[in-house]
């Protein structure tokens, strides 16, 4: 690395302080996926929410000019996404919801909910591809963003970031013990007098609006990774609930700061190396408890 | 004294369909209730009905129950959460916590308490996964007193336990009866078992309730009488 630390800190501060931030954060949503044997929606979620930003990619010019921009003229908004990142957000959202909406409705119906996910994922996929094609930007741009280039994150993104994650946490913090509850015996949670609905209405909405926002931001890698392998990580070694959550986002954050400093040491591309360092913590927490295991 | 749940005429039943009518029961407190029948029969609807997890589709389902006790099926419950014994039982308390209020040093003194009670202290730290299927179920009925009920409800709870465990299952729910006066109305399929301990039984079958004297109502010639086929079948499993 040519750059001194407080060169780099001015240059990608914004992105370094997403990834930590987002590997704080989302293990945590990912460790009630996980236990509640939902953790494709991890993997499917940020695919509709690309789908629907290739959408709002797809549109733009009929948007510019039957709705309008908030004064965004159209080349701007095609070539600077930072400058357009509200609209790309809204149909961000609006695909996420949709989709969970969508495979919420499906849930209560035949058939099993793997399947549903796995055809979820492969429409989403497809369409962001179509959405792509039909973009004015070029299919290039538009598969750079949704690709996600994390070392792209500036003020305004994190800022977005910053707020999604941060109400994520502290409802997770206040509610931890009643989504616990919800999970793990819901009609234990209604025979208390629990409100099961809106609780689990809380939880879907706390995770489409993390999913919208870090696809738009950290990108759908780095959401992916943080969503399902921390979790994962942390339920080999966590011997309770609340160890599991301490575990999960502790893992989430070492994995984001290694992958950040192996980028920058190496010139690496920043996302997949945080990917790929919460793997390799995965395949440690995985050797430690076989060999506790072996030892018990 | 109030009853704790009065049905009259109570019909239950799912997505229009009617399991049960006409049903007309009270449980008062102290009672010991053993519900009863083969499987399908409705069993788990009634139970459903007085948990107030299913509404009733006619006639009125009153509960004056100031607390209610649940013990679901071990077996609904994942393994995948890594909770400890003392996290489940806790659960508890949750009705009366809000916001960020953790369990006040009573409330931990007395999950401590329960789990003595049912013979689980020492595994307060373990993982609730790795139990038998007989400490799992007294850590769940050890939650259900931590809510300081006047009624418990148990959901087969010496299913798929081996003798031994079904014996300690069921002397703790005797001794809750008849030491603390906490009504209990437990679902199972046997028989045995129901003769042995509760002093009313409900017969669910046929989507009706008989009620009666166990050791009547739930021997093999009470069986036949009142349900024929269906009664020896149950006693025959």
């Amino acid at each position: 690395m040519d750059l001194e630390w407080s060169q780099v800190l001015e240059l990608f501060g914004f992105a370094i302080a997403a990834a930590l931030l987002a590997g704080l954060v989302c293990p945590l949503i990912g460790c009630f996926l996980y236990v509640r044997r939902t953790s494709f929606y991890g993997i499917v979620l940020p695919q509709f929410a690309a789908a629907g930003v290739a959408f709002g990619f797809a549109v733009l010019p009929w948007w510019a000019e039957h709705v309008g921009l908030g004064g965004l003229d159209l080349d701007t908004a095609l070539s600077d996404t930072h400058a357009a990142a509200n609209y790309h957000l809204a149909w961000a959202s609006t695909f996420t919801f949709g989709g969970l909406f969508v495979l919420s409705a499906l849930s209560s119906g035949k058939g099993s909910e793997a399947g549903r996910l796995a055809s979820g994922f492969a429409l989403a996929g497809a369409l962001a591809i179509l959405f792509t094609h039909w973009s004015p930007a070029g299919e290039n741009f538009v598969n750079e963003m949704l690709r996600g280039e994390i070392l792209a994150v500036g003020q305004h993104d994190f800022e977005t970031l910053a707020v999604a994650l941060l109400a994520a946490l502290g409802a997770i913090v206040v509610f931890h013990r009643d989504f616990v509850l919800v999970s793990f015996d819901r009609e234990m949670a209604i025979v208390l007098g629990k409100p099961v609905r809106a609780l689990e209405f809380s939880f879907l909405l706390i995770t489409g609006a993390i999913v919208s926002v870090g696809a738009m931001t950290v990108g759908p890698i780095v959401l992916f990774g943080m969503l399902v392998i921390p979790p994962l990580a942390a339920r080999m070694l966590a011997r309770s609930m609340l160890g599991y959550f301490a575990l999960a986002s502790t893992i989430g954050v070492l994995s984001a700061a290694a992958g950040v400093w192996a980028s920058l040491r190496w010139n690496l591309p920043m996302a997949p190396a945080i990917v790929v360092a919460a793997g390799a913590v995965l395949l440690l927490a995985a050797a430690f408890a076989r060999l506790s295991r072996g030892r018990s | 004294m109030t009853a704790l749940f009065v049905l009259d005429g109570a019909a239950f039943g799912y997505g229009g369909r009617t399991v049960l009518s006409g049903v007309t029961l009270r449980v008062e407190p102290g009672a010991f209730v053993g519900l009863v029948g083969p499987n399908g029969a409705g069993k788990t609807t009634l139970f459903r009905g007085l948990l107030g997890l299913v509404r009733p589709m006619g006639g009125t389902a009153v509960r004056h129950a100031r607390a209610i006790g649940y013990v679901p099926q071990r077996e609904t419950l994942d393994v995948l959460f890594p909770l400890t014994v003392r996290e489940v039982v806790e659960m508890g308390c949750y009705s009366r916590l809000r916001g960020l209020r953790g369990l006040r040093a009573e409330e931990r003194a007395l999950a401590l308490t329960v789990l003595e009670r049912v013979g689980l202290a020492a595994h307060a730290r373990e993982p609730f996964s790795s139990l038998s299927g007989g400490q799992r179920q007294r850590a769940l009925i050890a939650r259900a007193l931590l809510v300081q009920p006047d009624v418990l409800l148990l959901d087969e709870p010496t299913s798929g336990v081996d003798r031994p465990a079904q014996r300690a299952i069921l002397d703790l729910l005797l001794e809750l009866n008849r030491r603390d006066g906490i009504a209990i109305l437990l679902v199972s399929h046997e028989l045995a078992l129901v003769r042995e301990a509760v002093r009313e039984a409900w017969w669910v079958a046929d989507g009706r309730v008989e009620r009666g004297e166990p050791r009547e109502l739930l021997s093999p010639q009470g069986l036949d009488r009142l349900f024929g086929a269906a009664g020896e079948r149950l006693e025959r499993s």
